[in-house]
């Protein structure tokens, strides 16, 4: 099965706006988008609804890390799930230059917290996704144990920009 | 000089960004069969045809690509369409479905742009919701006859491209409770409706041009939407002032509800 993460350019260009707003001492943002998912017998598309950015004062001091976010922000998109037939997927940005792809640390991060959305909104997928300055990356779970790459990301707006991604899930900036 | 070199204008990935594209037409009669005919010369690499319905003699005179023969055996319009399509190119992927296109959504949700081709305001509205419950853009044609004396006829059509962000057909004005109330109380009693093969021409490249403007970067166009109105007996096309005369939302209020997105009863073991 393919997916599609699609998502509204403005909506895209939303977050990336609040991405790269500097935080006090975390290197770098991170935020929560919902999604409402369709499918057909060949394709899961994941559509991004809205966008959650995460309060300056839930990141955590850590050196070791470009953001590391404490308990109170994963309890809030933990209760967004809950509360709503969404989705959750972690979102940061990337701006240098080279293939987009998670960093090592941000897979191993990930697996820590991505399958907990299944505790509170089991039948949605979760995943992350990784914005570059146009491009995007990303994957999703299916289950708490099932992890796919996400295959095609579409933003649509008065340009419709399709981006696809090789077999290891990165996608070129270039494109 | 490979077989494109008059359309290298439109950008040097244009071609490949156009092979990587997915258009679904709904309703291949004059208006949809012009378009699917122009998708294929352009190279669009997967064109998606839906329509329910079998060629008639009085097809005849609009159907780009159907034959006398075709009226003899009285072929699924989205059948002559797939054979003109691969006529021209015959790598484009052409799937196809001869149902109505609420039984054929998958179709819809994983395209890139939608283009209808429908008749009346109500399946245009449905469409539209559609179109936008997938997060996809929406390209509409229509055309229309109207005696306004006699022997005077007026001759007119319409191009609208409605986006995820932007204002949906009932904000911009062009589909009104009381046209789809009419359109219901006349049901059945409508006759034929009147269509022509240069008027369904013109718009139908109307609808291609929006397309390559939203998928290769010849024309940057920041518009939230298009409505062209088709002045058919003065052979002039002007963009509608009927939107600056509607309530301007922020958000369409029509399509925005937390429900509106994505399969309404979505569920993951249904993978």
């Amino acid at each position: 099965m393919k997916t599609i993460f699609r998502a509204r350019t403005s909506f895209a260009e939303l977050v990336r706006a609040d991405l790269r707003r500097p935080h006090p001492f975390a290197a770098e943002r991170v935020g929560f988008i919902t999604i409402r998912a369709a499918t057909t017998e060949t394709t899961l598309l994941l559509i991004a609804q809205d966008y959650h950015p995460i309060a300056d004062g839930d990141y955590v001091p850590d050196l070791s890390v470009g953001a590391m976010i404490g308990q109170e922000a994963l309890r809030k998109a933990l209760e967004i799930a809950l509360l709503n037939k969404v989705g959750i997927f972690h979102v940061h940005m990337h701006d240098w230059p080279g293939q987009l792809w998670f960093s090592r640390t941000d897979l191993r991060e990930q697996l820590k917290f991505v399958p907990d959305f299944f505790k509170v909104r089991r039948k949605m997928p979760h995943g992350a996704v990784v914005l570059g300055p146009s491009a995007a990356a990303g994957r999703v779970w299916l289950g708490p144990d099932e992890i796919d790459r996400i295959s095609e990301f579409n933003f649509i707006g008065p340009r419709v920009e399709v981006f696809h991604s090789d077999a290891s899930g990165t996608v070129d900036y270039g494109q | 000089m490979n077989d494109f070199s008059r359309q290298s204008f439109l950008g040097p990935r244009s071609q490949d960004v156009l092979a990587n594209t997915r258009a679904t037409i709904v309703g291949l009669g004059g208006g949809g069969s012009h378009i699917a005919q122009q998708l294929a010369h352009i190279g669009v690499g997967e064109i998606r045809l839906v329509d329910p319905d079998k060629i008639e003699p009085s097809n005849l005179n609009r159907l780009i690509g159907a034959t006398g023969l075709d009226v003899q055996k009285n072929r699924p319009k989205v059948e002559i369409a797939k054979r003109m399509i691969a006529g021209v190119r015959p790598w484009i992927q052409t799937p196809t479905a001869q149902q109505k296109w609420q039984e054929a959504d998958h179709l819809l949700k994983d395209c890139h742009v939608v283009f209808g081709c429908l008749d009346g305001y109500q399946q245009r509205d449905y469409l539209d919701a559609a179109a936008r419950r997938f997060c996809l853009p929406y390209i509409d044609i229509g055309m229309d006859v109207t005696q306004i004396a006699p022997d005077t006829f007026a001759v007119a059509g319409q191009m609208i491209m409605t986006l995820p962000d932007g204002p949906c057909m009932r904000c911009l004005g062009f589909i009104t409770d009381d046209r789809v109330n009419a359109e219901e109380n006349r049901y059945g009693d409508a006759g034929s409706n009147p269509q022509v093969v240069w008027t369904n021409g013109t718009l139908a490249s109307l609808a291609v041009g929006a397309f390559m403007k939203l998928v290769t970067p010849w024309f940057r166009d920041s518009e939230p939407y298009t409505w062209l109105e088709l002045d058919g007996n003065t052979q002039t096309v002007t963009p509608s002032r009927q939107p600056k005369h509607m309530p301007q939302y922020e958000k369409c209020p029509h399509h925005s509800g937390p429900d509106d997105l994505g399969d309404p009863f979505f569920a993951l073991p249904s993978l």
